[in-house]
């Protein structure tokens, strides 16, 4: 039996010109194709079910074996991070309502304007090479192609597939994925001179000098209340016969020195000690691409802007919205891990540390907010 | 026409390939030996080749890779060109033994496997995709080679059944 007979290079000839047949039209798009794969979906269901109802046991005792180790490291961890992140939460939640109720007031779009469907993720891509998860919702439950899909954590990736009853979702390390984005950094503004209307004491500014950069230092007269039976006026007036000083470190002018006379001459200072609130801005804009298996998601098409200020590890990913956009604005993804310099005009490429894990995801909201491009 | 399915080996490779596919999605996307998806399908398509030589090695990897990309959504074709190699390349032991043992076929299988999963990068690169060829690679294509080695003891005879071929045959080099 000869390898290349005539016959069998006809054969190869036929399946492989019918594959390449198959795929461009695939590619193209074809409703034919996608009436196939609902329908081969229905078929399989029941295949899938009874599959998984047998060997969920030896699926079972396998993770019981392999990951028990691995499962009480990251339960000691998982319990670290809750006791870090309970103190924070209930500031974070304060933030939050905040920041929506200031969006709904201005009128930003924002990821809370868009409805939402949890689903519970009933299968994986059996593909070494693809990143995708199958979820129990499909288009029965208003599903479309391109949604995007995320977690508590942030992003997660994007609904590339719907049947009626199931959905797929590509994950945002898959090599296909891509998604705009924006890397935003945590600034912490320069000390600044105010004079706030009110002070926390309730004392009317007029009688206090409050100067605020990162210590507040306040003056306050011991006796502030209004006694008529001992008729004592306050007279408080500022002393202008030296040159208000200025700092020579931080280069800004000193607090007022404000003199107060009274009936007694003694002076209460309170020093209190405000935090400056940090503000967001905004880095750079690029593209997120996955790079499949464990490689981090890396940003490209970032210009090395100094006027943006300097990209640096830890900056914040999101997603950067727009009227052409995958996702909606300000989804969180990751922060940066690694800035790589590339030669010539090529730019900054970013490596994105994500903060969904990918490994352990069961369930996902996939936000009802179809892009654009995938409008048909 | 449909009499000519009927008595095809079709009429068992493909309710054979919806069981294993439902495997594959179920059991072995959670057994990960080396964090690697061991492909069972694949590993069916390279013993129908190993049972049946290349042509038949070749058409069971392009009806089973056809079922494949129909279940997990990528493009339909792509699973049929590289399980069809898989089939192809694991049938060259008929080609080169006048009968087969269990061993010499594994061997085969595994390197059909093997061969079939080094494949997927290149039609997904030849697809468009960027990024195709990915480090790990080097742990995916051993691992799934050898694992299609291990179940053709089982697939093997399978496939036979399912190709209608019978018990294995006395054959004369060259009679093709």
């Amino acid at each position: 039996m000869a390898i290349y007979s005539a016959g069998r290079r006809r054969t190869m000839i036929i399946l492989l010109l019918t594959s390449i047949l198959l795929i461009t039209l695939d590619l193209r798009g074809n409703a034919v194709f996608n009436a196939a794969r609902s329908g081969f979906s229905y078929a399989i269901r029941p295949f899938e079910i009874a599959g998984d109802v047998v060997t969920r046991p030896i699926e079972r005792v396998w993770s019981g074996v392999t990951d028990i180790d691995d499962l009480k490291d990251e339960n000691a961890r998982l319990q670290r991070r809750i006791d870090q992140q309970s103190g924070t939460e209930i500031a974070g939640e304060n933030a939050l309502i905040e920041n929506r109720q200031l969006r709904a007031l201005l009128d930003i779009e924002s990821l809370a304007a868009y409805d939402r469907k949890t689903g519970e993720i009933v299968g994986s891509s059996p593909s070494n090479y693809d990143q995708r998860v199958e979820i129990d919702l499909g288009s029965s439950d208003g599903i479309k192609v391109g949604m995007p899909v995320v977690n508590e954590a942030g992003l997660v990736g994007k609904i590339t597939q719907v049947n009626p009853e199931t959905s797929v979702v590509m994950l945002i390390t898959d090599t296909l994925y891509n998604v705009p984005v924006k890397v935003v950094a945590l600034v912490f503004p320069t000390p600044s001179t105010v004079t706030p209307d009110t002070v926390p004491s309730g004392l009317d500014v007029g009688d206090v000098t409050t100067t605020t950069t990162t210590t507040t230092t306040t003056t306050i007269p011991v006796d502030v209340s209004t006694d008529a039976s001992t008729d004592t006026s306050t007279d408080a007036s500022t002393d202008d016969s030296l040159d208000p000083a200025v700092d020579p470190v931080v280069d800004a002018p000193l607090p007022e020195t404000t003199t107060t006379s009274t009936s007694t001459t003694t002076t209460t200072t309170t020093t209190t000690t405000i935090p400056p609130e940090p503000v967001e801005e905004n880095r750079e804009t690029g593209l997120l691409n996955g790079k499949g298996g464990d490689l981090l998601p890396s940003v490209q098409f970032i210009a090395d802007s100094p006027q943006f200020g300097r990209i640096e590890v830890g900056d914040e990913i999101l997603t950067a919205g727009g009227s052409r956009s995958l996702a909606p604005p300000n989804i969180p993804i990751g922060r940066v891990e690694n800035v790589i310099q590339r030669p010539g005009t090529a730019g900054l490429e970013l490596e994105v540390g994500l903060n969904v894990d990918l490994g352990r995801l069961s369930f996902l909201s996939v936000i009802l907010y179809q892009p654009p491009t995938e409008l048909r | 026409m449909i009499a000519a399915f009927l008595t095809s080996s079709m009429t068992r490779v493909i309710p054979i390939g919806m069981v294993l596919l439902a495997l594959q999605r179920t059991l072995f996307v959670e057994l990960r030996p080396f964090g690697v998806i061991i492909q069972i399908v694949l590993a069916f398509a390279a013993s129908a080749g190993a049972a049946g030589g290349p042509e038949r090695g070749a058409v069971t990897g392009f009806v089973v890779g056809l079922m494949f990309d129909l279940s997990v959504g990528t493009p339909l074709g792509s699973s049929s060109i590289v399980m069809g190699t898989a089939g192809f390349v694991a049938g060259w032991v008929d080609l080169i033994r006048i009968d087969t043992t269990w061993w010499m076929a594994a061997i085969f299988v595994g390197v059909g496997g093997g061969v079939g999963e080094a494949f997927v990068p290149v039609v997904r690169r030849f697809i468009g995709e960027e990024d195709a060829f990915v480090p790990e690679m080097a742990t995916i294509v051993p691992v799934v080679a050898v694992a299609a080695a291990i179940l053709s003891i089982a697939l093997v005879p399978l496939s036979r059944w399912a190709l209608k071929l019978g018990r294995p045959e006395w054959k004369l080099p060259n009679d093709g």
